[in-house]
């Protein structure tokens, strides 16, 4: 850090001129995403939790009144909601795995020394990822059709499996986007491959003069070294899966047979017109997804590499 | 360096064998980009046909003959499948005095009389059998009425203009603001330490649906911005927590040195980031403005919010995605997502020397 070079270890109080300046430049620089984060972020939470104490209806708010905990008692007490988060996290508990298993693979594949062409294969392999997901589902829907789909008329239908897979029914929906979220990988992609590639030469070199085999290569060298891009990954795919917005636009596709919580507070807002109890439903989610991300920064440091002392993320 | 690694690679996975199963493993990964690009050139004919049409876009033959437009069929005769062309299917009632109370009444009797293309003169020939079972006789055809007349039904270059009025804008906005705040994360101390970073952080997860029902409130009530691209602009210049994160981590990594230099020779901090962060720092620049660029070019959650009153400011991902809800039929689906993609598609081949190595989160971090 700049302080450190100017004078080591200040009293608690006592910062020199140099350190004052360069915090005031600090705040000053980060000044813009800290408004913004308390606008755009922090005053809607706020909002939203106050609103969950509220009976606010959506088309009188005339008669909006505090009613203390009982919407989130009701939350607890209803089934419904809870089959809704059940559903979101059961889903992102399998897509999650399954798209970080399937960009470590691609990238490792892809950085293989051997390969020629390797940008033009990179470009190709991240090019699905570019397609919106609305526009990604309906081609795979259409891929899985049993009438005009390339599935069953080429690889199925020979074989005498044709029509096996019903993509219409709820089952077939949550595999249908379980097995092509593998198609939506490209940035989770990209960071492991810059991880991959920053792994020095020699680091390999040395492994395998020590002998080492290519499964306890893999998982005793690469990835304990990519582990913070792991990290980074699981906390974007998160916050994909649980509804935010990063690096990729989830559109619509989460919304209403898959996104069981997304359907159910769409139904609270509209169809119920109750938009406090929307918010403690949302709230409640809020909190699950906090105790899941508590819970891996916790964990973190038993299973994320961190050469330098800093510790930082 | 190069060359020592790959004479130690193991011999199984030897280069040729593994570069014709690294592009067999591509091949099955884009089968579902094959499939959205040969569907959009198929007519809306073929693809409600359900009996064994060609998996190639292909139309019904026809044939002209004494004036009238006739459908060609795979006829089965004696002499194997012909390809005639069927001029009046008829309907041949079975005798309704014969056996009244039969529970199986035998079907009715069909027959068709056929023309054969190749030899018109031969005459009407009298095929006997269900013309219904018949397959059409289909030739391969590009059906590009799905881009054309279709397109043509949206105002396509005002919905571009709307989309790469928004990139440009958001863009200037995101990157300005998130360089500058990523660059005060990365060197400079801050108040609380790592607490605000952590924050940071935790704001990337936090819910879109936690956030909406205010944010939306708000921004009908207050600055009335319903029907204006305000709410999918004026976020983006308070910086995006993903890109900071990013381009933090790749500032933290470049060597100290030359700013010490510049800090001596009394450049301040935004001159430092200038001249001497910025020109190391193309690769993740360029990454993170492309990464923009797709999110904001198929943007529709936020547009459908805010837009979906006003027409003339609509987005192309949106006004498509209305369209493809209005007609549900895969081939005009697969044919605008090609229209919206062209122009990503273009961007991800041209800057794929910068984009595919421009993210880099390791936990060595020099200082």
């Amino acid at each position: 850090m700049l302080t450190d070079s100017k004078s080591r270890k200040p009293h608690k109080k006592g910062l020199t001129p140099t350190q004052r300046r360069n915090r005031l430049w600090g705040l000053a620089l980060i000044s813009p995403w800290l408004i913004g984060m308390l606008g755009f972020k922090l005053a809607p939470v706020v909002a939203t939790l106050i609103l969950s104490f509220t009976n606010y209806p959506l088309l009188d708010p005339v008669g909006t009144e505090f009613i203390g905990l009982t919407n989130f008692i009701n939350v607890f007490t209803d089934p419904k909601a809870w089959n809704a988060f059940f559903q979101t996290i059961s889903l992102a508990l399998i897509i999650i795995p399954v798209q970080i298993t399937g960009s470590i693979l691609f990238a490792t594949i892809l950085s293989h020394k051997g390969l020629k062409m390797k940008n033009t294969l990179r470009s190709l392999f991240f090019l699905p990822s570019i397609i919106p997901s609305v526009a990604a589902m309906f081609m795979f829907q259409g891929f899985l059709d049993p009438d005009i789909g390339w599935l069953d008329r080429l690889f199925l239908g020979p074989i005498g499996l044709g029509g096996l897979i019903d993509i219409y029914s709820a089952d077939g929906v949550r595999t249908m986007f379980i097995v092509t979220s593998l198609w939506s990988i490209g940035p989770g992609f990209l960071i492991m491959m810059s991880a991959l590639q920053s792994i020095p030469d020699e680091i390999h070199e040395a492994a395998q003069l020590d002998g080492a085999n290519v499964l306890q290569h893999f998982f005793g060298i690469t990835i304990p070294i990519i582990s913070p891009a792991i990290f980074f990954s699981l906390v974007l795919n998160l916050t994909v899966v649980f509804g935010g917005a990063a690096l990729y636009n989830p559109g619509d596709v989460l919304s209403t047979a898959a996104s069981s919580l997304d359907g159910y507070l769409h139904y609270a807002i509209f169809d119920l017109q109750k938009l406090g109890y929307a918010s403690s439903v949302s709230w409640t989610f809020f909190m699950f997804v906090m105790v899941i991300v508590l819970t891996l920064f916790g964990t973190a440091k038993y299973w994320v590499y961190f050469p330098d002392a800093e510790r930082q993320l | 360096m190069k060359k020592t690694l790959a004479r130690k690679t193991p011999k199984f996975w030897g280069a040729p064998s593994f570069n014709v199963f690294v592009w067999l493993l591509l091949a099955v990964y884009l089968l579902p980009v094959a499939f959205m690009i040969v569907t959009a050139f198929m007519s809306t004919e073929q693809l409600e046909d359900e009996r064994n049409t060609p998996l190639y876009p292909a139309k019904v033959v026809h044939f002209l003959y004494k004036g009238q437009d006739l459908k060609v069929y795979n006829v089965p005769t004696t002499n194997g499948v012909k390809q005639w062309a069927l001029i009046s299917p008829q309907i041949k009632p079975r005798d309704p005095g014969l056996m009244p109370a039969a529970e199986n009444p035998p079907p009715d009797i069909k027959t068709g009389q056929f023309v054969d293309p190749q030899h018109p003169e031969a005459g009407v020939i009298a095929w006997r059998g269900d013309w219904n079972l018949l397959t059409a006789s289909y030739e391969f055809s590009l059906a590009w009425d799905n881009f054309t007349v279709h397109a043509k039904a949206l105002p396509i270059p005002r919905l571009f203009g709307n989309t790469l009025f928004m990139v440009i804008v958001t863009e200037i906005g995101v990157l300005l603001s998130s360089i500058v705040v990523a660059y005060g994360f990365a060197r400079f101390p801050l108040p609380g330490g790592n607490l605000l970073f952590y924050i940071l952080i935790a704001t990337i997860l936090i819910p879109e649906k936690i956030t909406f029902l205010p944010t939306y409130f708000f921004y009908v009530a207050v600055p009335h911005w319903a029907g204006t691209m305000y709410p999918l602009i004026v976020p983006y210049f308070f910086g995006n927590a993903v890109y900071i994160f990013l381009l933090r981590q790749n500032f933290k990594g470049l060597p100290f040195d030359l700013e010490e230099a510049a800090m001596i020779d009394g450049a301040g901090p935004l001159r430092r980031l200038y001249s001497v962060v910025l020109p190391q720092s193309w690769a993740v620049i360029i990454t993170v403005s492309i990464l923009h660029f797709f999110y904001i070019w198929n943007e529709t959650r936020q547009a459908s919010i805010y837009l979906s009153t006003a027409k003339d400011l609509m987005p192309i991902s949106f006004g498509m995605q209305l369209y493809q809800s209005l007609h549900p039929i895969q081939n005009v689906i697969e044919a605008f997502t090609i229209l919206a993609l062209a122009v990503p598609l273009i961007l991800l081949f041209l800057s794929q020397r910068f984009f595919l190595q421009g993210i880099l989160i390791t936990g060595t971090e020099n200082k």
